[in-house]
Formats: structure tokens, sequence, C-alpha cells
């Protein structure tokens, strides 16, 4: 093996990932548009509300250019409330994901695989009661970088660990319905990049032993399809790919 | 499975009880009987990569030269205990790779129920070891350090269930350490 990281990406990696987030920020110096790669950044006019990305924001909070308005979501209350989601109303799946803010219909669009970063979900107008993909890693820096904007920063700082616990129960939990036939973590909808970085070992792991044990009960399994009708079992590749 | 795989060498190293059906001259020393005949019917525990030779060729006669049997580690006490209650059976004891012995001997017999009861053994025992893992501390060389009752458990793990381990607290130590570098700066 010619590197020695494990397969996945790093909690380092993810935060990198995570810093292409479109973040709210109240400018206190004027900023004339920033030609990126990404394209233009607004011009910045105190007191006018802008979006920029994460690392520009952090940047310029460093700097004392502007502040940074947390998301909706990360707010005491929207914690509390998702938290309570999670332990209560449903102990047993993951509190769901903000919607997707162009209506997927059934018709195809080219809007219908922007996922984030592209999209932005922890801006000042996003879903309160959602936690986006980048949570826990967004939560985090914010916290760290400017805590002083945050309203009740150790009461949130305690409400992310509290979610991440839950969830993370809930990930391991999920290896106990494996089956060799791809069934368990049944719906990793809602869940955050970094916890499928934090949970990709393990449950690698754990699929992997299962398939081998499993190996000769599918073949088995696919013997007896392949004898019984010959459309199925090519029916049924498809859908385990 | 590798052929350099030093995890499948040993898996294939493990002893497996065989029963002779010919008279083997010169085979003796397998019974500790150096220099003697193999008598047909003797009862020797072989590594499992030749016991699977012997048992699968078949020579000039429709007779098989050797007859396998279940592994002790799989036996039917021990499918019971683990249907009682997967977490409190010692694996490491039964075998070192208990689940690759499985694996390979699930290969060569149709056993049903054994597969259902290791697969079940292993969700069960996975869910505990997480557990365990993302509770340990970091030891003072790096690696894991657990306290309390969990010991018993743990020493119990085969070498798969090691590597599950090892595999759930890394990434939970890497978690923890970027959240605490994020203390820092």
């Amino acid at each position: 093996m010619a590197l020695p990281l494990p397969p996945g990406l790093t909690p380092m990696e993810v935060a990198f990932f995570c810093e292409m987030e479109m973040i709210t920020v109240v400018p206190r110096q004027r900023l004339e548009s920033l030609e990126l790669l990404g394209g233009p950044t607004p011009v910045l006019k105190p007191p006018q509300r802008a979006n920029l990305p994460l690392w520009l924001a952090l940047l310029l909070k460093r700097q004392r250019r502007a502040n940074i308005l947390p998301p909706p979501w990360l707010l005491p209350t929207s914690l509390e409330r998702i938290l309570r989601y999670e332990t209560e109303t449903s102990p047993n799946a993951f509190s769901p994901p903000p919607p997707h803010p162009y209506a997927v219909t059934a018709r195809q669009a080219p809007t219908d695989t922007i996922s984030p970063p592209f999209l932005p979900s922890s801006t000042d107008d996003a879903p309160p009661d959602c936690l986006p993909y980048h949570w826990l890693e967004l939560g985090e820096i914010l916290l760290e970088a400017c805590s002083d904007d945050i309203t009740d920063p150790g009461h949130v700082r305690t409400l992310l660990r509290d979610l991440r616990e839950v969830r993370m129960a809930k990930m391991r939990a999920s290896t106990k319905d494996f089956d060799a036939e791809g069934g368990g973590v049944n719906s990793l909808v809602g869940v955050g990049a970094m916890e499928v970085a934090e949970g990709r070992q393990f449950i690698l792991g754990v699929m992997d032993g299962l398939r081998k044990l499993g190996a000769s009960k599918e073949a088995a399994r696919r013997e007896q399809e392949a004898g019984g009708e010959g459309g199925d079992l090519s029916e049924d590749d498809e859908m385990e790919m | 499975m590798s052929y350099y795989d030093v995890d499948a060498i040993l898996t294939d190293a493990q002893k497996v009880p065989c029963t002779f059906e010919l008279d083997v001259p010169g085979l003796g020393f397998l019974d500790n009987n150096a220099g003697h005949t193999l008598r047909e019917g003797t009862r020797v525990e072989l590594p499992l990569w030749l016991s699977e030779m012997l048992a699968v060729s078949s020579g000039s006669t429709s007779k098989n030269l050797v007859t396998l049997g279940l592994p002790p580690a799989l036996a039917p006490r021990v499918m019971n205990a683990l249907k009682a209650d997967p977490k409190s059976v010692d694996l490491r004891a039964l075998a070192q790779h208990f689940y690759g012995l499985g694996a390979r001997i699930l290969e060569l017999f149709d056993e049903k129920e054994i597969c259902e009861v290791l697969m079940q053994t292993f969700r069960t025992r996975a869910a505990e070891i997480a557990d365990h893992a993302n509770n340990a501390g970091v030891g003072s060389r790096g690696g894991a350090a657990v306290v309390g009752d969990g010991v018993e458990f743990l020493r119990g793990l085969d070498e798969d269930e090691r590597a599950l381990f090892r595999a759930a607290h890394d990434s939970a130590k890497a978690m923890k350490v970027w959240m605490g570098e994020m203390k820092k700066n």
C-alpha cells in the first residue's frame, strides 16, 4: 500500500471541503468584488449582508473586517429541537436533511444532481430545523473561529456533542441489522460528511466480514436462481450495484 | 484473499480433524508412529490447506482419501453457546482466526445453520466492539487503552474482530484529534 492513510477522507480533509460552504457575513469594511475561481464575490458594503465562502469569511473574521452570522440551525433552540427529534420522535432514524431548494420532479433537470457545498445550506436563510451535510464540521469551525458571534456558544457546543453522540450510536447500532444481501444501514439520508468519514472504516469492516461469512450462502442462492430464471438474476445484480 | 496475506495463511494453517479412509504406507509419522503405515480409520488433525486437498482430490478409486470433520471450534456445543449469548464466548480461545476458519469450512460443508449463527454472532459482537472502540482511551504508546469490564470481552476477540476494533478506534481517535486541534488554535 503506497498511501499510509485508510480509504476515505480524514477529518481534516472533510473540514477542508466544508470551507467551500457559503455563509452569511455582516461586513464591517467595504471590499470590492474579488475574482475567484468559483466566480466573483459580492461587493461588501457595511451593513449589508453578503454570502461568502466559509474560508473567506473566516479570513475576514480573523482580520476583524466582518462578523459571521451563524446559520439558523446553529441556534440553541433549533439544535434542541433537532436533538429532541433524534431522541424522541424518531429514535431509530436520522433527522431529515434540508429539502432540496430546487424541487426534484419526474422530469430530469440539471439542478437535480447539485449537492453541498454547491447548494447553500448554511446561509442565514437556510431552513432552521434540518442539519445540513456539513453540520458537525461547520459547527465546530464556527464555534472555534467566531464564538462571539454565536448565541450561547457553550450550550451550542454541548448540543453539538450530544447530537454527534446520539447519531453515532444510531450508526453503530445499525450494523446489527446488516445481512449479506445488502440490508442494514437502510438509509444514510441525513448523515453528515464527518459522520460518514468517521463510520466508514468500521462499517466497511463489518460488511466485508459478513460478505465473507455469507459467501457460500450467496453462491448457493445464485446457483438456485440461475437454475430458475436467467432474467431475474441480471436484474438482481443491477439492484445490488 | 491474497497469496501473501499473512492472515489467510494463518487461517489455512488451523487444524481440522480428518479420518483416513485408506491405509497409507509411510505416513505413520502423522500419528506419532514414524516409519509405519497409517491405518484406515485413523483420526488425525491436519492443517486446513492439507486436509482440503486430501479430501477433495480423489485417486484412481472412487473412494476419497480422507473424510473431513468439523473442527472443534465449530462444534454444535459452541454453536449453541453462540446462539445463547454471542458476547460471552471467548472466540480467541477457540480459534485465532475464528471467522476465517468458519468461512473456509462453510465453503466445504453445506451448513446453513452454522452460517446463520456465525453471521448473527458477527453482527452482535460488531456492535459491541464499536461501543468499546469508541469508549476506549488512548494508551501511552498511542494504542487503545481499555478500562473496566470491557477487557474480558476484548481479550476474546478473534483476529478479524481485532482489526475491526482497530479500525473503529482509529477513526474515533482521528475525530478526537481533529476536534482537539480545533480547540488549540
